[in-house]
């Protein structure tokens, strides 16, 4: 024996706290108003592409919300949409970058606001790619047959770290620029069971799959240390508070002249996906894909290009230039925006895409859309 | 040749051939019946539900729990001259009586609530089957209750795995969701043998071959109604 129970994805949430904030509406809440940091936040913007994004600040650039309450309200909204409640949960799976607090865990702070019954928790952290980490997680304990429904949420909250007061005095050059003006808050969540939506449209999930290339990539992004690899004594943990905040320890920073190793990394993947026939790309016909900004769109889809021959940008998704990069969350926020809008025929399959520059990890989940019991496929 | 010269062992023997034949009777009636069982029907067409399943346990459940206590109570009610059957009796009640958890957390697997389930009451079929189970249990000596496990053994042994398989197979269930109808193929194999050993070793008679086709018949028939008679 030794059978599995199948996977499906039947119902989809996202928030998005306050309304969104243009271009010109980013300093009011970030700062960084005088001239020099105004023409490099434009130069960052021109590249990545990104025309809207959301904050829980609020114009004065006071926190409004927690990063938990926007993992909460996005699995709210998942359950609404599924029509099940959170006693309904038998598992919880959270990705998020940072939570709001050191301990405990982001996934126990999530159930106790949730509420809902005893259930099984996780916290994936990582950065972008934990949320198909958690996502694989609440899968494979719904395969077993251990759990038979489960939630998923990918959550951030970056802006309160991306604010004026934390670069003060400190040494911020285009590894710490090109996040600042990139990343923003959001939560997107999905519901995990063992049978199909009982009337409508649900998403089975094929196979996830998460690697690792840290063996052989030094840290890309980063926060907690001055350089790029960590020293025995000298972490954020290790110096005083003051010490490792003079030190830039907690701005998030990334070095950008490792994004081109990353992509192609990224694309080398993808290519083994296909190599081994996981993604059959006569078959492949939605492709969401989680990229920082617009300059890898471009990479990413003359890259899929050149093993998807017919794909064009009706099959290609992303709401990067509307709902902003937030990172862990960005995944499920387009997974709900595409699924919402009917982007989706039953019969069809999709592939969500996940690179992670933090020390290059790449995260793939297939999905083949499937129709409600006894309904033409 | 007269009676007279017929050995002991002889007519135990016939005793055994003939209560075999009886009991596969039994049992043929018993399949046909559950033919007719509208969840079992259903599940045979493969148009089971999820939900069908989940009532199913729910049923069994009720009437489960009363397994492990009343062939305990059968095994207090058998005297020194039948030491062979009381612990047949014994032992068979302890290996049940964690039975009904495996089944609580099959329940529990495919999305039932446990509290509902320990709170749920038993059917029609089932009232009828424990009554009858608890009352033959407390006559002295109950032997006709091997009637009874050849029929609720046979049935874990024989049919139990097939309905799992058929569940996983229709609904796309985990093992982890089917452990209960899984695991009774083995469990109930072994207690058919050790049955069929006492039917054939001799210490069953003519009026205790008897007590037993009866006994069989009617459990048959109430655990054929316990499953018809679900939530009712």
């Amino acid at each position: 024996m030794g059978s599995t129970a199948t996977a499906y994805l039947t119902g989809f949430g996202a928030y998005l706290p306050g309304d969104p904030v243009d271009n010109d509406g980013i300093a009011a809440r970030l700062g960084g108003d005088d001239a020099v940091t105004e023409r490099i936040r434009q130069r960052v913007l021109d590249a990545n592409g990104i025309r809207q994004r959301h904050y829980a600040l609020d114009e004065h650039g006071e926190p409004t919300e927690l990063n938990e309450q926007l993992a909460v309200k996005a699995l709210q909204a998942a359950l609404d949409d599924r029509g099940i409640r959170a006693e309904d949960l038998r598992m919880l799976a959270c990705a998020t970058t940072m939570g709001d607090l050191l301990v405990p865990g982001f996934a126990s702070m999530v159930h106790g606001r949730l509420g809902g019954g005893p259930m099984q928790t996780l916290t994936a952290s990582g950065v972008c790619a934990s949320s198909l980490a958690a996502l694989d997680a609440a899968v494979s304990k719904i395969r077993l047959g251990d759990h038979p429904r489960a939630a998923v949420v990918g959550s951030e909250l970056p802006s309160r770290s991306l604010r004026q007061r934390r670069f003060d005095g400190i040494r911020a050059g285009m590894d710490s620029h090109f996040l600042r003006w990139m990343l923003s808050d959001g939560a997107g969540a999905a519901i995990v069971e063992f049978q199909p939506h009982p009337t409508k449209p649900s998403l089975r999930v094929d196979w996830v799959r998460q690697v690792s290339l840290a063996h052989e990539h030094d840290v890309c992004m980063r926060a907690g240390m001055s350089g790029p690899e960590p020293i025995v004594g000298a972490t954020w943990q290790d110096l005083d508070i003051a010490e490792a905040e003079a030190a830039g320890m907690f701005v998030l920073r990334q070095d950008v002249s490792m994004l081109d190793d990353l992509a192609e990394a990224g694309f080398r993947q993808f290519e083994e996906l296909v190599d081994i026939g996981l993604v059959d790309v006569i078959h492949l016909d939605h492709v969401v894909c989680h990229y920082s900004t617009n300059a890898f769109r471009d990479l990413a889809f003359d890259a899929l290009s050149r093993r998807i021959p017919n794909l064009n940008t009706d099959r290609w998704y992303s709401n990067l230039e509307t709902r902003g990069n937030t990172g862990s969350a960005s995944i499920f926020i387009a997974l709900e925006e595409a699924w919402r809008t009917g982007r989706f025929k039953p019969g069809e399959t999709v592939l969500l895409a996940v690179p992670e520059s933090g020390r290059f990890s790449f995260a793939f989940a297939h999905l083949t859309v499937v129709a409600p019991p006894g309904q033409p496929a | 040749m007269t009676t007279d010269t017929i050995s002991t062992a002889d007519a135990a023997a016939s005793v055994a051939d003939s209560l075999a034949d009886r009991l596969a009777d039994v049992w043929v009636e018993l399949e046909e019946r559950l033919d007719r069982v509208p969840v079992l029907s259903r599940l045979a067409e493969g148009t089971v539900t999820l939900r069908d399943y989940e009532r199913l346990l729910f049923n069994l459940r009720q009437q489960v729990v009363d397994g492990s206590p009343w062939i305990s109570r059968a095994a207090s009610n058998f005297d020194i001259e039948h030491f062979e059957l009381r612990t047949a009796a014994i032992r068979h009640a302890e290996e049940e009586h964690r039975d009904y958890l495996m089944l609580e957390r099959d329940y529990v697997a495919i999305g039932g609530s446990l509290a509902e389930l320990r709170a749920g009451r038993k059917n029609l079929g089932s009232e009828a089957l424990s009554g009858y189970m608890f009352h033959y249990a407390d006559r002295s000596n109950p032997t006709g209750l091997l009637g009874a496990m050849f029929i609720i053994e046979g049935l874990g042994a024989k049919r139990a795995a097939g309905w799992a398989e058929r569940f996983q197979e229709v609904l796309g269930l985990a093992d982890n969701q089917v452990h209960f109808m899984q695991y009774h193929q083995e469990a109930d194999s072994e207690h058919t043998g050790a049955l069929e050993a006492i039917l054939t070793s001799g210490i069953i008679d003519e009026s205790a071959a008897d007590e037993i086709v009866r006994c069989a018949q009617v459990v048959a028939r109430l655990y054929a109604l316990q499953l018809e008679e679900l939530d009712n």
